[in-house]
């Protein structure tokens, strides 16, 4: 896959690739280098994540960063129990572009 | 902030306020920084919640509290700044408001009147005292032993007449069927008390001692017993004796079995009892002419407010009644709208009153203790006998219940005060004048 070739997503891709917006101190800190953060599905790539952003937000991306967040592992009632992992994807937006996280979509 | 005066009318002050957006929006953020400093959010450490997230979820709430207190502070202002005396709390109006823009609201204010209460010393009422007569002791000595009398026999042989007691013994029958509980024995009949029958007493007029009187009488239509009422009834009586009664004699002995110590100390009992209701009663009765010649003498204009609220009171009691079906035989007749008129000069006098009441016992630092609110609240309490114990708790419960005590205290006080102070001419009356309703005295004014 080239650099410059561009994926296209369906409209379902992009809902479903962009599960949330994550709000948490760390994540508000990426505003003023405007990035935003997303939980995104564990299966998206950087290219469907970078159309999906675009695509909703009608926005201009410029870079993805993502990671794999291990759950926790939690004992409930004796029972060891272990949150599921989620892929949290860091959006770089170009200049002059902005997401109101906490809109919605 | 920017307070404008609209209009000054009487008692009416009016104000424009206006609070720039800056200003609104600075209060806000100073109160999201206070809030963010306790609130949790899931994702950040408490206190380091960014603004726009703060913003995002308490600036509605925050928004709505700093205008109220914006406002508030805005009406306040008005008053102060312009050294007024509000009766009532400040109407308030929002005028105009938009997120974002100037806020601007109206405030309505009524003030007190000032009131220069007019010079009591030259004042003089009327107190009517009635002094307790010893007519009037003897006659409730009287009373007392009618209450007690016994009877004697009467030994020489005469008719019966109106008065006597007769001791019979008596045997109905209603349609020749003799009934239980139409018979008696021994029975202490007096003529003329009206305890039997109509006419049954009649009929034993003139009856001697040891004589069989037939007696025909018909139960009256009302009888409480219904399957009686109406029918005719024969009764057979038997006069035993003649009895004539006899008060029991006034003396130590009577006064003993009252609980006093002899005669004298029943009759001094008596007439302080009397004493004391008449006392009250001229209390009362100088009190009223004082309010009248006070709302005589003054004639200062009234916040149109505070009589509204009186006005509605008093209408509001009046149509409760008027649902009970009690109206004022005064008042029937009258159309509403002159009732309302009349009803609403009350009012007015009511509200000018209590303004001169209170202004009268502020300048003369007439306060209510608490050792008085404290024996109001039990004497209240002891109205209730048996709930002692939940009056009392709800009294510690509402403090503004026990405020509302203090009202009545207090205008005893003034009243009690300006009675020292103005000249009080006490007119010995009769007692029915003194115990004549002051309310009649008007209607036949009128």
């Amino acid at each position: 896959m080239s650099t410059s070739k561009k994926t296209t997503i369906s409209a379902e891709r992009m809902y479903d690739v962009v599960v949330a917006p994550v709000i948490t101190e760390k994540a508000t800190m990426g505003s003023e280098h405007n990035q935003v953060t997303f939980k995104v599905r564990m299966d998206a790539t950087k290219p469907e994540i970078k159309a999906a952003v675009e695509g909703l937000f009608k926005v201009k991306v410029t870079a993805v960063n993502t990671s794999v967040v291990k759950g926790k592992t939690k004992r409930f009632r004796g029972t060891i129990g272990r949150r599921s992992d989620y892929k949290k994807a860091v959006v770089t937006l170009a200049e002059g572009s902005s997401i109101d996280v906490t809109t919605g979509v | 902030m920017q307070i404008i005066e609209t209009s000054a009318e009487g008692l009416r002050r009016d104000f424009k306020v206006v609070i720039t957006a800056q200003d609104i929006e600075s209060r806000v953020q100073t109160r999201l920084t206070e809030v963010g400093k306790t609130v949790k959010i899931p994702g950040f450490r408490p206190g380091k919640v960014p603004m726009p997230i703060l913003k995002q979820r308490y600036g509605q709430s925050v928004m709505g509290e700093v205008l109220e207190a914006a406002v508030n502070d805005g009406a306040q202002q008005a008053v102060s700044d312009n050294n007024l005396r509000p009766a009532l709390q400040p109407k308030i109006e929002v005028l105009k408001f938009d997120p974002g823009q100037d806020l601007e609201f109206a405030v309505q204010v009524e003030l007190l009147p000032e009131i220069e209460p007019a010079d009591l010393s030259a004042v003089e009422i009327e107190k009517p005292v009635a002094t307790v007569a010893d007519d009037t002791v003897t006659e409730a000595l009287g009373r007392l032993s009618k209450g007690r009398r016994t009877t004697e026999k009467v030994e020489e042989d005469r008719p019966a007449v109106t008065g006597d007691i007769l001791l019979i013994d008596f045997d109905g029958s209603v349609d020749g069927e003799k009934r239980p509980g139409m018979k008696g024995d021994d029975y202490e009949l007096e003529l003329g008390s009206g305890s039997f029958i109509p006419g049954f007493e009649d009929q034993l007029v003139g009856a001697k001692a040891g004589s069989d009187v037939t007696v025909n009488v018909s139960f009256p239509e009302a009888y409480h017993a219904a399957e009686l009422a109406g029918k005719a009834a024969v009764f057979e009586v038997k006069v035993k004796e003649i009895r004539s009664a006899k008060d029991a004699e006034l003396n130590d002995d009577l006064a003993k079995s009252f609980g006093f110590d002899d005669l004298e100390a029943l009759k001094a009992a008596i007439k302080e009892r009397t004493e004391g209701e008449y006392g009250q009663t001229s209390r009362l009765r100088a009190k009223r002419s004082l309010l009248d010649k006070l709302a005589e003498l003054h004639s200062f204009e009234v916040p149109a407010g505070m009589v509204e609220i009186e006005f509605d009171q008093i209408w509001k009691r009046l149509q409760e009644e008027l649902a009970r079906g009690g109206a004022d035989a005064e008042d029937e007749g009258k159309d509403e709208e002159a009732l309302k008129a009349e009803y609403r000069d009350i009012a007015v006098r009511r509200v000018r009153l209590g303004l001169l009441l209170s202004e009268i016992g502020r300048r003369n630092n007439i306060s209510v203790t608490r050792e008085e609110l404290q024996k109001a609240m039990f004497d209240e309490v002891r109205r209730y006998p048996g709930q002692e114990q939940q009056v009392f708790e709800f009294f510690q419960k509402n403090p503004q219940a026990v405020e509302s005590l203090r009202a009545p205290i207090y205008e005893d006080k003034v009243v009690d005060f300006i009675l020292g102070t103005v000249k009080v001419n006490e007119v010995t009356v009769s007692v029915e004048e003194l115990m004549r309703d002051p309310d009649e005295d008007e209607a036949a004014a009128a």
